[in-house]
């Protein structure tokens, strides 16, 4: 959720800045060494500080099950049955001695294995999440195309008020008007639950269509507005589509090979830089679909206090945040070879 | 979805009669029930529940009794699983509710108050094919016992007081006559019997998953506080039940979610509807059936009287004059519950309406006694739930009105644990007492001058408390409770509100008892008997 | 969370560099009617946030023997709430908490996130890496943990609130504000200045702010919707602008709890929102083109 999903445009990999260098040797491999070099602070810094944010947090796992009527003498019992009478800071290093060797400990509450909740539940959201993504980027392309095509025409007009008001409504508040309008009216959808793909392709979709559309609805608002901003920038601005354009090339043509072109770096930074953070704005999509993903977890995992499962959690988001990083610097040098990195 | 940040609220429970009372039309409680009037029940179907993730929807620390430190809240869960040694049964209205044998035969206690004996049926087996034996019985009492829930009972247990007689009986020996014994048997986890071969075998971890026990359904897949699926138990003691082959659990977050996926056709029930417009909305809504469960526990505006304004009479005077409930209930709740004076509810056992000598509203009273303090300033608290909230906010209103300057928190668990036990609390709404006040964490919870969470210091309430509890003359037990409640309102301890109950919503077809029909709350919610729920086919 | 997935565009506009032609008037005539509307809306907006509370019944206290009143019934244009309070007056009131929200997070982060991003970019070297790792870090950070933390921690207040959310703005801005000075560092007049002996200070302050500034307004005029969204669902979570007092993002979510009973009270305040989200939108494009000089 929050900002940490407002796109970040890292400056030095700003395709504009560094077009025009050229490097020599195999700038995809060397990048990959050296993010993943880089990644490996950025993670440890990340659970660092999840661990400190954690210790902020009032009460403990023990308090937190059981509940406002405990003794104290019940909440005693508890956090010795528990192992809660560690200091946070050889609670944080334990773990991180554990995680780096692949172990990433068992939760305080249940006694479950860590990996095991995440094999389960990862699933879930990577489904939702990867659908709601891909979906709203293949419709957001064509319609921010149209709408670049003719500025401030009537598609321009109508795309810019629905992405509007997409971006207004609360996606709760979406995710409750999908089900009345998909599930209860129409019936054409379920409303909760969650089918594994072993029950079959329909039955597993089916469940997924509303979740993931009301993560992706406002998504697809987003990057449609974003395009389609750029693109107008591009067609007005850049000399090569004047160049273009005076050479006679069609407008569709000169939107598609060369603005389009230059547009997509601007979205797939954005596109990148928010696909790490979309997986926390599962939460509540989950709890309202029922959907036993890792959002959901979290947050119980929260409210128990169940910090070594938070820990786990958070380290997948920043993995994820990192890889889809990744992903974008190298989409980079496929689209542009002369791009150079790692130069500051 | 609600507040999504508490595991225990105290989602009071209960009432009986203003379902009937107050809405003639839309489903009230009879209707649809288990009675007669909807036929023999007919066996088979799937049905899903939903269960709200702040409340019983969350089990995470598993199923099994010993571990499960949020079984108070866990109900359905635990006793589709294990049965349940006594249930708390009722007419369908809610009225005559008793504890009744289930997996055990009966339970007697000694003409003095100091021996229970239980006596279990013949030839229970757990759903492993191991017997459910007097010994299997103290193993997981021993178990219960030591474990650090709430949901525990709290027994006057003498040293070694438990003991197996033969095969099918034992018995509990107390320190002193116990007479709640029995009431509190359906909520706590010595109720639940679970199988020691399989605990043996599989490991307290596992057993947590993927617990065994005697009840109507054998566990399937337990993914934890998201969902629980379960069969029919084939072995279950009770002949042709459960009805059911399948029953699924499945958290979910929040009435609105809930309401629609009821209405989409995707779950058959919910448990604990709290959302009053969504409540008036089920109620017209001809595919549904709705039963506002009966409450025992009614809300109480603690008062604390060893620190802060509070410890002048004066002050908690002025409050009760500025306190009108009444107008809350009918305001916020469209008059459908009762307003108690004390800490009995009408659902609960020695539920006297009235409580003689209790402070009548009146505003004009509250101004003069604000302005004879020279102001009044409170700090009103509660834990962060939807109707909880919505009464502090209405009292904050009245009380403003009166002169007194108000400002209300909404705690979350761990602070409001902090705010009791720091002990500079000033006001607090909670919830006090339980089906039988001496059961659970009772009354004694709120106002025992040993009780963390209790704001009255008074020997004279302590005695009348422990007698009460210690009686075993029913009549006595009640006479007790009600000068308890007359010696609360006479020192102005604490004003009592409405009795809230939350409501179990299914659609039509579905019957069963505590989800169609009434059962009073033991405790904080209704114990829905899942053996005896059924759906037409 | 509800907002993982309303970011705003950071990439930069190029466009200080670029050329300067003539817009033809009719152009220009759209153009400033584009920046007016949207701005009189914003104008129109405040005002009623700022006075329409001075005439209107108080925002809480309301009396809940008038709750649930319908829109249009006496002394309540649109209705009551269902502890008996004026909907309209908790809508401007409302609007005023959301607003004031909106614009301090948005400052603070233009004014931390900017001087941030401005000194990386512009001194480069470890300042810049280490600037930008420790926002890595948390820009990796799933963002409900810290939203919960703070919420269980500190309690739900206004002031926590933008706490919580300045912790995201800033890398936000810092990143826009980096990578329009990396632009700005190659131009002929920086180059002047660093010969003419300016200091780091100066040339900072007196060359690069006002340079950059423009996008950074932009970038702050798209996100003031994003943090009323985001406040909503804070309010979600236990953190938010705490009951009774109102703000539209937590009028949207206790709304929500009984949806199909009471759409109005999530409607109301999701239409005022997606007005001044509008408004706001319209704005930043406009002044974005303006200053990118077309």
């Amino acid at each position: 959720m929050t900002a940490a999903t407002l796109p970040r445009v890292p400056g030095n990999r700003d395709p504009r800045v560094s077009r025009g260098r050229r490097v020599a040797g195999s700038p995809a491999l060397r990048l990959i060494v050296k993010r993943v070099l880089m990644a490996i602070p950025i993670i440890i810094g990340v659970t660092i500080l999840a661990s400190w944010v954690l210790s902020l947090i009032p009460g403990n796992a023990a308090q937190q099950l059981l509940g406002p009527q405990a003794t104290p003498e019940d909440i005693a019992l508890l956090e010795e049955q528990l192992g809660l009478n560690e200091s946070g800071v050889s609670r944080y290093l334990d773990w991180l001695g554990g995680a780096v060797t692949g172990d990433l400990g068992q939760s305080v509450v249940s006694g479950q294995e860590v990996s095991d909740l995440l094999a389960e539940r990862l699933p879930v959201s990577g489904e939702l999440v990867g659908l709601a993504f891909v979906v709203s980027l293949l419709v957001a392309l064509p319609v921010a195309l149209f709408a670049a095509h003719r500025p401030n025409g009537v598609f321009d007009r109508i795309s810019m008020v629905i992405s509007t008001v997409g971006l207004s409504v609360a996606n709760y508040v979406l995710a409750l008007i999908l089900v009345l309008i998909f599930a209860v009216q129409l019936g054409w959808l379920p409303a909760i639950g969650y089918t594994p793909l072993s029950e079959g392709l329909w039955a597993n979709l089916e469940g997924m269509i509303l979740p993931s559309a009301a993560i992706g609805i406002p998504l697809f608002c987003f990057y449609t507005r974003f395009l389609r901003g750029d693109l107008v920038d591009q067609m007005q601005q850049e000399e090569y589509v004047t160049t273009a354009r005076a050479k006679g090339v069609g407008s569709w043509q000169v939107l598609l090979r060369h603005a389009f072109r230059n547009s997509s770096f601007g979205l797939i930074t954005v596109v990148g830089l928010n696909l790490g953070a979309l997986i926390g704005g599962t939460v509540i999509v989950e709890s309202i679909f029922a959907l036993p993903g890792i959002g959901q977890m979290l947050l119980q995992a929260i409210n128990t206090r169940d910090f070594i499962v938070v820990q786990a959690v958070v380290v997948v988001f920043a993995v994820v945040a990192v890889v889809a990083n990744l992903i974008v610097d190298l989409l980079y040098v496929l689209l542009d070879p002369r791009i150079r990195y790692g130069s500051r | 979805m609600r507040r999504l940040s508490k595991l225990a609220p105290l989602l009071a429970a209960a009432m009986v009669l203003a379902a009937c009372g107050s809405d003639d039309d839309g489903g009230g409680t009879s209707e649809g029930g288990g009675g007669a009037s909807a036929g023999e029940p007919q066996a088979g179907g799937e049905m899903t529940v939903l269960e709200d993730t702040a409340f019983t929807g969350s089990w995470p620390a598993g199923l099994d009794p010993a571990t499960n430190t949020t079984g108070g809240a866990n109900l359905p869960m635990m006793q589709s699983i294990y049965g349940g040694l006594f249930l708390l049964r009722s007419d369908d209205d809610g009225s005559n509710a008793a504890v009744e044998g289930n997996q055990a035969e009966s339970g007697e206690l000694s003409e003095d108050g100091t021996v229970f004996t239980v006596k279990l049926r013949e030839g229970i087996e757990f759903s492993d094919g191991t017997p459910m034996d007097a010994e299997a019985v103290k193993l997981n009492w021993e178990r219960a016992l030591a474990s650090p829930c709430t949901c525990k009972p709290t027994w006057p247990l003498a040293p070694d007081g438990i003991a197996v007689v033969d095969p099918t009986t034992l018995t509990l020996t107390f320190t002193q006559p116990y007479a709640a014994v029995s009431a509190s048997f359906p909520t706590s986890n010595v109720n639940w019997i679970a199988s020691p071969t399989a605990l043996e075998k599989q490991g307290p971890d596992d057993f947590k998953i993927n617990p065994v026990g005697a009840g109507p359904f054998k566990v399937v897949s337990n993914q934890l506080s998201s969902e629980l699926v379960l069969e029919k138990n084939e072995t279950y003691f009770e002949e042709g039940q459960p009805y059911l082959d399948k029953l699924t659990f499945q958290s979910i977050g929040g009435d609105q979610a809930a309401y629609q996926a009821l209405q989409a056709g995707q779950a058959q029930a919910y448990e604990g509807l709290n959302t009053t417009p969504l409540l008036e909305q089920a109620q017209d809504n001809d595919q549904l059936q709705v039963s506002i469960q009966a409450a025992t526990s009614p809300y109480v505006i603690q008062l604390n009287t060893k620190t802060g304004p509070f410890t002048d009479p004066k002050a908690r005077e002025a409050i009760y004059a500025a306190t009108d409930f009444e107008a809350i209930n009918e305001g916020i709740f469209g008059g459908r519950y009762e307003v108690s004076q004390g800490f009995t509810a009408p659902g609960g056992l020695f539920y006297e309406q009235e409580v003689d000598g209790y402070p009548e509203f009146d505003p004009d009273h509250a101004k003069e006694l604000v302005d004879e303090l020279g102001g009044l300033t409170v700090k009103l608290g509660t834990i962060s739930n939807y109707v909880a909230t919505q009464i502090n906010t209405a009292l904050q209103t009245q009380w403003e009105e009166a002169g007194i300057d108000v400002e209300i928190e909404d705690y979350q668990l761990s602070t409001l644990i902090q705010q009791f036990t720091g002990g500079q609390w000033q006001a607090m709404l909670q919830t006090a007492g339980a089906w039988d006040p001496a059961s659970g964490v009772g009354v004694g919870f709120r106002f025992g001058s040993r009780s963390p969470f209790s704001g009255v210091s008074d020997p004279e309430l302590d005695q009348l408390l422990a007698d009460a509890a210690s009686s075993i003359d029913e009549d006595e037990r009640g006479d007790l409770y009600q000068q308890a409640a007359e010696l609360i309102a006479s020192k102005f301890y604490a004003p009592f509100g409405l009795a809230f109950a939350p409501a179990n919503i299914s659609v039509k077809g579905v019957h069963g008892p505590g989800l169609t029909t009434v059962i009073p709350a033991a405790l904080v919610n209704s114990q829905v008997i899942w053996d005896e729920v059924w759906m037409e086919q | 969370m509800a907002v993982a997935d309303t970011p705003i565009s950071v990439t930069d506009h190029p466009g200080l560099e670029h050329g300067h032609e003539e817009e033809p008037r009719r152009g220009k005539w759209r153009q400033s009617l584009g920046t007016w509307i949207p701005a009189g809306m914003i104008a129109l907006i405040l005002l009623a946030c700022v006075f329409g509370p001075l005439v209107l019944p108080e925002p809480t206290g309301g009396s809940v023997l008038e709750s649930n009143l319908p829109a249009l019934s006496p002394g309540h244009l649109l209705g009551t709430d269902p502890n008996g309070n004026d909907i309209l007056s908790r809508l401007l009131n409302g609007g005023r908490a959301s607003l004031f929200i909106a614009a301090a997070v948005n400052v603070l982060g233009l004014v931390v996130g900017g001087t941030l991003g401005a000194l990386s970019g512009y001194v480069g070297g470890a300042v810049d890496t280490t600037i930008m790792r420790l926002l890595d870090v948390l820009i990796a950070f799933p963002s409900l943990v810290l939203t919960l933390a703070v919420a269980q921690a500190l309690g739900p207040s206004i002031t926590n609130t933008i706490l919580a959310l300045a912790f995201f703005s800033i890398p936000a801005f810092a990143r826009v504000a980096r990578s329009a000075v990396l632009r700005l560092r190659e131009m002929p007049f920086m180059a002047a200045a660093q010969i003419s002996g300016t200091s780091t200070g100066r040339i900072l302050f007196r060359h690069l702010a006002p340079n950059i500034a423009p996008q950074l307004i932009t970038f702050g005029m798209l996100g003031m919707g994003i943090v009323i969204i985001i406040e909503g669902a804070l309010s979600f979570l236990g953190l938010g602008v705490p009951d009774p007092a109102p703000s539209w993002g937590n009028m949207v979510a206790t709304g929500q709890l009984s949806l199909s009973a009471t759409p109005m009270l999530v409607v109301w305040p999701s239409l005022a929102l997606l007005i001044t989200v509008l408004s706001f939108n319209l704005l930043g494009e406009n002044l974005r083109s303006r200053w990118s000089g077309r």
